[in-house]
Formats: C-alpha cells, sequence, structure tokens
C-alpha cells in the first residue's frame, strides 16, 4: 500500500531527547531505551504481533522451504523423505506450460482490469461527486456488488454469460460462438469484466475520499482561466488524485494476482482448456488437488515476487512528482 | 518504511524458517490388532446411504462393543481431494465407503492407508471373492491397500422416444461401430430431438476422460488400461481412433463444448449419456431408456467389448485406532448376503466371481440388470500407478486442448500426453 | 443544466447495470422454470418459494448462516478487540519495535492472504488439529490488517492534548483508550466493522479447505457446493441455485444498506488519504 506514513505526528518524542514533562525515576532510562518510553505499547500489539508471527511469517518461511523440498502432505506419523532439491521445484514450474499459461492469463486480466477500474471509479466518483441529489440511492447501487460474495455473483452471471442465456439472447446474431465463457479468447476478459464490475464499488470510495482533499481553489481557478469541464478535469482531478490512483492501482493488481474464485466457479476451473486459470488456481490443483504443494509453493513464491515488484514499479512511476 | 520493511521481512523469514522444520510422530502399530468403535464414510448418493445405514445397523445389533458410527462423505469438489485433506489432517475415518482406486497409490504415498495383507487370511479372502479381477488392484509392491469392492461398468444409455423423434429405432438403434454413432449422433441433432447427441462433462476435472475416452478405448483395445508396464498405451491407432470420434462430435457441435448445469440426460437435453447401472434407478422411471455397450470402430459384438469399470473401494485407513475391528466390519459388509444387499438397493455390481450365479434371483427380476451384469465381466480398471491422478490430468489437460476445443492436432496432443503420463509414472 | 441532467443519466444508466444481476437473481429465484430468453428479466406468472425448499432440503440453511455469523462474528470481534488495542499502541504508544510491526502491517497487505493458504493449512489442521472447528476457520482471519490501519490512522488525528491532559489526571493507558479516545472513533469502528464483515461473510477458499463436515460449512461454501455437485438433481437447477444466492447476498446487502450512511467516504478518507 501506497500510504504515506511521514504525514503522520509522531507522537512525543524520541526517548533520550530533549526534556520530558514528568522527570522519570531513575530505572525508567535504561528500560526505555529497551522497550521505549511506553513499553505497555508492547503488551497492547502483542496479540496483533503474535498473530501475524502465526499466520503470516510462519506460513510464509513454510511456503518458502516447501519450495525448495520434494514436499507432500503425509498422515500424521507416517515417516516419509522430504530431500532438499534445490531449485527443482522452481525449473519444474517454470517449465510447465500450464502454469505459464496461468500467468499470461493474469497478466492479461490484469491489462483489461486495472485501466478500466481506475478510469470508470475516477469517473463514476467525479459524477457521484457533484451529484446532489439521489446520492444515497446511487451510492448504494455501485457498493452492492462490493459487498456481495463472488459465489452469489458468479451464479448470475453464469446464467447471463451461458450459451442460451441473456446476453446471447439479446445480442442474437451477434452472440459469439463459441459462446463467452468457454471461448477461449472471451473467458477471461468476461472475467476481468466480472471483477472489475464487483470491485468498483469500493474504487469509487477511495477516490470520493480522494477527492475531498482536492482543493477547491485549484476548481475555482482553472474556471477563471476559462478551461473546459474536461480540462479540468484533466489538469486538477487526475493530479490531484494522484496518490490515491496509485492507491487503486496496487490494490486492483493485488486482487488480480489473488484471482481464484471466479475462474474456478464461472469457467469451471479455468476452462475452457486452461484459457482462465491463474496462479492461485493453478496452485490449488497443484497443493490441494494433485498433493504436491511444493510446486505449488514454488509457484506461490514467484507469484509473491511478481506482486512485490509490480507495487514497487508502480509506486515509483505513480509517486515521483 | 524500506529499510524498515527489509528488516521486517527477514526477521519473519527467519522466524518462519525455525519454526518450519517439524514433524510428525506417533505409533500406529498396536492400533492393528485393538477392537472398539470405529467410524465409517458413505458415498453420498441417497441410494448407497440407505445401504450403508442398514449395513451399520446390522452390525451394531450383533457387536455392541465395537459400535460402527457412519457418516456421509464430507462435501467438496471430490470425494478424492476431501480424503486426502482427512489424511493430512489425521482425522480420516476407519473406512471409506468410496475410495477410488486412481486415488490409491497417492493416499499410499502420504502414509494414510494401511495394508490389508496384514490381516489373517486377508489376501485370499480378497482373491477368493472377486477373482481374477483383484489383480488389477494390487498395489506395485504386491500388496492391497483397497478391497475391490463394487463397479459400475459403463454403457451408452440412450432415450427410446428421442430417437423415435429422429426417425431411428428405438429397439434396435445403430450405435455398435464409430460410423454409425456419428451418424446416429447427427440425424439426432439435426431432426431437432435432442440439443445434444451426447453430452459428456467438457470440464477439466482429471476423472471427465474415465466417461468419454476411457471407455471407449477400452472397447477399441479390448481392454487395455491407460498405461502398462509402466509405458502409457494411448498413443496409437486405437487411442487415434477414438480420440478422432470424439473430435468429430464436438467439431460438429453433436456434443456441446460448454458444461451443462444439471442432468442433460434427466432434462432431455441430450438423447444418450455413458452411465453404470446406477442410472436404471435414477433414470429408470422418468425416461424410456436403453442400453448399448460403447462403440468401436469396426463394431465389436456385445458379448466381446470391454468397457470402463468405474470401481468403488474399501480402504483401512492408517488413522483408525481399532483396525482389527475395522477389518471385522469390512469382512461382514463384502459378505454374499450384505453384496446381495448392496446388489438390490443400488443396482451396483459387486465385484465377485459369477455375479449371476450367486444372485440368480434377483437378476430373474430385474432383467434389465443383466446386460450390466454382463458387461461387468469385461472391465478395465484405471492403472494402478504413481501419481495416477496426475497422469489423468495431463491426459485431460491434452484431450481438451485438442479434443473438446481443436486448438492442437489430435495426434500431436496424445503423443505429448503419453510422454508426460510415462514419465509421471515412472517417479515414484 | 443540461450537463446536470447528462451527468443524472450516466449515474442511473451505470447504476441499473450494477443492480440488474441482482433484481434478475431474485426473479430467477422465484420463478417456476427457468426462463432464459429476454422475458425471463420480467416475472412471468409462475412464481413460487419452491426454489428455496429444493436448496433447503439439500442444504442446511439454517445451520449455514449460523455458521457464517459464527465466523464473521469471531473475525469481527478478534478485529475489534485486539485491532483497537494494535491500533492505538501504533498510533499513540512509543515502543520498542513499532516501527517494525508498522512495517510488517503494510507488508502484509501487500502479500495476497491465498499465496500462504497451503502452509496455513498444514499448521491449522495439522499442527493444531483445527479442522472443522470455528476457531480454525476464524484464525487466519482473527485479526485484519486494514482494519488496525484503519483505527491507527484514527487515534492519529485526534489531538495529543487530549491524552495528555487525561494522563496528568493519572489515567491509565487502558482508561485513556476506553473513555477518551474510543468514544471520539465511533465511525471508525462502524467502517471497520462493515469492512471486515465482506471479508469472512464472502470468503469461500479458506473455509472450504478447513471444514470437510457439512454441518460446519458457513453459507459461501454449502452454496459452492450446492451449485457444483446437486443442484443437477433439483426440478428446476437455475432456480435453486439463484435462490441460494439470494439467501448469501441478502444478508450483507441489508446491513450495508442499514449502514450506508455511515459508510461514506469521509470516514474512510482519513484512513485512506494519500
Amino acid at each position: 500500500m501506497s500510504i504515506d506514513t511521514s504525514t503522520a505526528p509522531r507522537p512525543g518524542s524520541r526517548p533520550g531527547e530533549g526534556a520530558e514533562p514528568t522527570p522519570p525515576p531513575s530505572a525508567r532510562p535504561r528500560l526505555a531505551v529497551l522497550l521505549g518510553r511506553q513499553p505497555l505499547g508492547i503488551v497492547f500489539a502483542a496479540p496483533y504481533a503474535l498473530f501475524l508471527a502465526a499466520v503470516f511469517a510462519y506460513p510464509l518461511g513454510l511456503a518458502v522451504w516447501i519450495s525448495f523440498h520434494d514436499y507432500f502432505f503425509a498422515a500424521p506419523g507416517a515417516t516419509v523423505e522430504r530431500p532438499f532439491v534445490g531449485l527443482d521445484n522452481y525449473t519444474a514450474v517454470l517449465g510447465d506450460p500450464a502454469v505459464r499459461e496461468s500467468f499470461v492469463n493474469v497478466a492479461e486480466f490484469l491489462v483489461i482490469n486495472v485501466p478500466l477500474t481506475v478510469v470508470l471509479s475516477l469517473l463514476l466518483a467525479t459524477a457521484l461527486n457533484g451529484a446532489v441529489r439521489g446520492r444515497a440511492l446511487l451510492r448504494v447501487a455501485y457498493y452492492v456488488p462490493y459487498v456481495t460474495a463472488s459465489v452469489a455473483l458468479v451464479a448470475v452471471w453464469l446464467f447471463l454469460f451461458a450459451q442460451d442465456g441473456m446476453v446471447n439472447e439479446a445480442l442474437g446474431p451477434l452472440a459469439p460462438d463459441p459462446s463467452w465463457l468457454v471461448n477461449s479468447a472471451l473467458a477471461m476478459p468476461v472475467i476481468a469484466v466480472f471483477v472489475t464490475w464487483k470491485q468498483l464499488g469500493f474504487f469509487v470510495l477511495l477516490y470520493l475520499a480522494a477527492l475531498q482533499n482536492v482543493p477547491k481553489e485549484l476548481y475555482e481557478s482553472a474556471a477563471t482561466d476559462g478551461a473546459s469541464r474536461f480540462r479540468s478535469f484533466w489538469h486538477v482531478t487526475v493530479p490531484g488524485v494522484r496518490p490515491a490512483t496509485a492507491l487503486v492501482v496496487i490494490l486492483s493488481t493485488i486482487t488480480g494476482a489473488n484471482l481464484f474464485t471466479e475462474p474456478y466457479l464461472l469457467t469451471n476451473g479455468g476452462g475452457p482448456n486452461g484459457a482462465s486459470t491463474s496462479p492461485v488456481l493453478v496452485m490449488y490443483q497443484k497443493g490441494i488437488e494433485q498433493g504436491s504443494p511444493d510446486t505449488a509453493a514454488a509457484i506461490g513464491v514467484l507469484l509473491v515476487l511478481g506482486v512485490l515488484a509490480i507495487s514497487l514499479v508502480n509506486k515509483k512511476l505513480l509517486e515521483k512528482d | 518504511m524500506r529499510p524498515k520493511a527489509v528488516t521486517a521481512t527477514l526477521t519473519m523469514l527467519a522466524l518462519g524458517m525455525t519454526a518450519a522444520c517439524g514433524g510428525g510422530s506417533g505409533d500406529a502399530a498396536e492400533a492393528q490388532g485393538s477392537r472398539g468403535p470405529i467410524k465409517v464414510w458413505l458415498s453420498n448418493n441417497p441410494e448407497e446411504i440407505s445401504w450403508g445405514q442398514a449395513m451399520v445397523k446390522a452390525w451394531n445389533s450383533e457387536h455392541p462393543d465395537e459400535k460402527v458410527t457412519a457418516q456421509e462423505i464430507p462435501a467438496g469438489k471430490t470425494s478424492e481431494e476431501v480424503i486426502g485433506a482427512a489424511i493430512t489432517a489425521g482425522n480420516a475415518p476407519c473406512l471409506v465407503f468410496n475410495t477410488s482406486p486412481a486415488a490409491v497409490p497417492q493416499f499410499q504415498k502420504q502414509g494414510g492407508l494401511v495394508a490389508l495383507d496384514a490381516f489373517d487370511g486377508a489376501t485370499d479372502y480378497i482373491e477368493e471373492r472377486s477373482g481374477d479381477v483383484a489383480e488389477q488392484y494390487q498395489s506395485p509392491d504386491g500388496q492391497y491397500y483397497q478391497i475391490p469392492w463394487k463397479s459400475n461398468p459403463v454403457m451408452i444409455f440412450y432415450n427410446k422416444k428421442l430417437f423415435a423423434k429422429a426417425g431411428l429405432d428405438p429397439e434396435n438403434p445403430p450405435l455398435g461401430s464409430h460410423e454409425e454413432f456419428l451418424e446416429t449422433s447427427r440425424k439426432l441433432v439435426d431432426s431437432g430431438a435432442a440439443q445434444a447427441a451426447i453430452w459428456p462433462a467438457p470440464t477439466s476435472e482429471f476423472f471427465q476422460s474415465w466417461f468419454d475416452f476411457y471407455p471407449l478405448f477400452a472397447a477399441e483395445t479390448g481392454g487395455q488400461q491407460l498405461v502398462e508396464d509402466g509405458k502409457a498405451t494411448f498413443d496409437s491407432a486405437e487411442g487415434q481412433k477414438v480420440a478422432d470420434l470424439w473430435s468429430t462430435m464436438y467439431s460438429e457441435g453433436l456434443s456441446p463444448k460448454e458444461a451443462y448445469n444439471g442432468d442433460s440426460f434427466a432434462d432431455q437435453k441430450a438423447a444418450m449419456a455413458i452411465v453404470g447401472p446406477w442410472a436404471i434407478s435414477v433414470y429408470g422411471e422418468s425416461i424410456e431408456w436403453g442400453a448399448v455397450p460403447v462403440p468401436t470402430s469396426a463394431g465389436t459384438a456385445p458379448e466381446e467389448t470391454y468397457t470402463f469399470s468405474d470401481a468403488k473401494n474399501i480402504g483401512l485407513y492408517s488413522a483408525c485406532d481399532n483396525q482389527k475391528t475395522a477389518w471385522d466390519v469390512l469382512e461382514f459388509a463384502t459378505s454374499e448376503e450384505q453384496d446381495g444387499k448392496l446388489l438390490e438397493a443400488t443396482g451396483q455390481m459387486p465385484l465377485r466371481q459369477d455375479l449371476q450365479g450367486t444372485y440368480p434371483e434377483y437378476f430373474e427380476q430385474n432383467p434389465e440388470y443383466e446386460t450390466f451384469a454382463d458387461q461387468a465381466a469385461r472391465t478395465v480398471e484405471v492403472p494402478n500407478v504413481p501419481n495416477s491422478i496426475a497422469i489423468w490430468q495431463a491426459f485431460r489437460d491434452q484431450y481438451s486442448s485438442s479434443v473438446i476445443f481443436g486448438e492442437t492436432p489430435v495426434d500431436e496432443a496424445l503423443t505429448k500426453a503419453a510422454d508426460e503420463a510415462t514419465d509421471l509414472a515412472g517417479q515414484s | 443544466m443540461a450537463r446536470s441532467w447528462l451527468r443524472y443519466l450516466t449515474l442511473f444508466a451505470g447504476a441499473l447495470f450494477f443492480v440488474f444481476p441482482f433484481y434478475y437473481m431474485v426473479v430467477g429465484s422465484l420463478q417456476e422454470s427457468p426462463d432464459t430468453s429476454l422475458r425471463g428479466a420480467v416475472p412471468s406468472g409462475g412464481l413460487t418459494l419452491d426454489n428455496y425448499a429444493a436448496i433447503n432440503d439439500r442444504v442446511n440453511l439454517v445451520q449455514s448462516l449460523v455458521n457464517s455469523g459464527i465466523f464473521t462474528g469471531g473475525v469481527i470481534l478478534g478485529t475489534i478487540v485486539f485491532g483497537v488495542l494494535a491500533g492505538y499502541a501504533l498510533a499513540r504508544l512509543h515502543f520498542r519495535g513499532r516501527g517494525t510491526l508498522f512495517a510488517v502491517m503494510l507488508l502484509v497487505q501487500i502479500i495476497p492472504f491465498q499465496l500462504l493458504i497451503i502452509p496455513i493449512y498444514v499448521m491449522i489442521v495439522r499442527s493444531y488439529g483445527l479442522a472443522d472447528s470455528y476457531l480454525g476457520m476464524i484464525l487466519p482471519f482473527a485479526i485484519n490488517s486494514t482494519a488496525v490501519f484503519v483505527f491507527r490512522q484514527f487515534f492519529l488525528q485526534l489531538p495529543e492534548e487530549l491524552f495528555s491532559a487525561a494522563r496528568l489526571d493519572g489515567a491509565g493507558e487502558l482508561r485513556v483508550l476506553w473513555s477518551v479516545a474510543l468514544p471520539l472513533v465511533k465511525p471508525a469502528l462502524l467502517t471497520a466493522t462493515l469492512l471486515t464483515f465482506i471479508g469472512p461473510w464472502n470468503e469461500f477458499l479458506w473455509p472450504f479447505l478447513v471444514t470437510k463436515e457439512a454441518d460446519m460449512q458457513p453459507l459461501a461454501v454449502s452454496l459452492a457446493n450446492f451449485i457444483d455437485n446437486m443442484a443437477g438433481r433439483a426440478a428446476n437447477p437455475y432456480g435453486a441455485i439463484l435462490a441460494g444466492a439470494v439467501v448469501l447476498a441478502a444478508p450483507a446487502v441489508a446491513l450495508f444498506v442499514a449502514f450506508q450512511k455511515h459508510f461514506t467516504a469521509s470516514d474512510l478518507g482519513s484512513g485512506v488519504k494519500g
């Protein structure tokens, strides 16, 4: 997340720095150096820190460990060999056309989903920001897909986009053949549009928040300069919400990298013929269905590295002034 | 945040690494001779559940100290996945009355199954009950990790009304050879009698090939398994013929490329289906059906046609504490009496020798099952080789891209799948 | 004037596009037989509740809803209790390791949860034996990091004098948090609760893995299973599936509509402003 941490006011001053309002007892300074000025904070934060260690740090370490070993699930008590295999799992994964396809698919997904999300959510937020009447109603309409479970929405889309579904009925002779979800060229775009539609409400919310922070004077001065509406949008709004755009891009990229439920349910597990698989789906198939968590972990590590790289590049590109 | 984040990541990685190296320990040896209450899982179709519950009741009334608790197999995409996860978690039941032979090699590798040979007289019992068929279920180490239980030899089921509507002879439809099968399919679809001639699931789950390619391949080759002696067999003239037939079905739109949400045969959207004898009780009331063996290129005589067995077996899982009881229940559940009840309740064929001779009355009363019972003598099982599921998945992926979606040439896809399968079968 | 007219037209057309699938979901779930043609969009005679009954036959809807409720409730409780504590500490207290914890919190949000799922599965199910338990379901989601972040941002915005005054009065930190800080960040609590609600209520993959017993599965999982395995045998599978979708969607939508005026841009704004 591209959160600007520097603007956060640091409460108080650093330990051992300047005069304190109440001079601490003599035992305090050494303890303060060791634990900080308010060691109670450790107690407050401890549950969360433990939680992060347990469900984040440990699994991450375990995933990395598994990815370098010949690992499979075994019954408790069964004695099994899990030799270190170096980069074998990684080479196996990189050489697997199914895995490569899933990464290509997700790239295709991101190319459609991210720009669409940014453009639509900014436009809708701008329009919504100026609207006075019916605002609550409109907001509900846009957010409702976001709060609803994918599983429920997928069921509807499944019928709308089926071979004899309503979309094809409406299109008549223009309906694609093979139909949307079994057409290898269209399956991924349909999923990308679905996810855009589903997540848009949240991003509209982010942009609405960001729009409140664009100084009104900038619009006023643009108006006095005789700038058209489009120009003021382009020259005031767009740069004004740039940090939010960075956030939207990064968050939607992460959502994209996470893609699982939609291909799992909408296209019957990444069909047709693997045209809509995603890395997480392949991880699931390999790790859980086919019982090779080692290669699955390798896919996971590669994916994390990819997401981190994209996030850093985004941050660099979008946050430089 | 950057330097902090790096330290944070490194700390966490180090933390994770040290914590990651844990192993399991435990002692399962004494469980083998132990008796007491056990848990079993039943397949989740209503017919089998009612049989299973009656069987458990019969056992419990005679063995109050060794109570059996039966439960439907927990829901999941496939039973294999659920059982595999339960093995890992150490909470698998004692017996699963729905153990797929294709999954046995993996469960065995996981250390999840008990070799039945450890029990006195078990090997003899299995081989006597099932006869020569038993051999197909022996693991490469020569032991039985499953007891062959029941089969569902698949055949072509067809809808007589739809056939008549298409101007076909409903009593004697031309479905023997590949040529006839195609011709009949075209008539069904062109006449508008049905949306699809036959609608196998065009999805990519590893087991889907058991209900399109594999039965026809077994018939075409006179009983060859997908992998024999560690080598894939399907990259052959026979495999090619079967794949070509399906490829034509898909390219001409006789079989749709989109999955049907529901039962296409029951909804009369498809005029044919590849099913086992369970179908008689499911469709029997609502659809006027006929059954014929799967086609071969030359139109083999029905009494010589092989097919896929779609067997489900019983496995004894290592998480079981009272394995001696479990074995006794196994013997009880596969006794001549219980097998007869299973046949009665589900129409599925117990894997025992001379089925028609053992239960003559049943087949007299239910002549429609005779065809399937006869077919049960000529079935082919999935090969019991390492990485079985991965092999089927590799096959399905190639089949899907070439035969169903026509994106790659069929012969190339078969060669590729065969290479992969041979390679996988060779790993342990 | 014309411009604003255009704006509303676009906004409402867009809204229609967003809401239509929901409308279709409800109509389809009430229909006796599936009608996939355009006319299917208008309720055409034969309305029935049979589809809901059909689902209820195969899926224990009440039990599934209860499971979803416990799962979601547990996560919200964990997030509110421990998340507020952590957020407060991160914003207002000086202690060793604060910077590192904050950095890790940001990192958590970059790394997709699904990538950790296999190790977590091994750990929860195997090491802790928590398969088919509510605790196992809740644990990986117990404290929502985004919510912790929102809390921290809110506590940061409160003026420092408030705290020093309370502390001078001799109030302990817990007391300061409880009676000074918390009442001031009520909107944040609500926003965070709503945000946190969405995650576990809709989560599919994790509870799907961890629950194998049908009577432990939350609604999202049982409905997916129903779509996959059981709908085929229902009289009107389309209707049955859509009915399930309505049941799953309704509580989330209702909750959101009820609280939507609290779920506003300015609340979240302070949390995520660039």
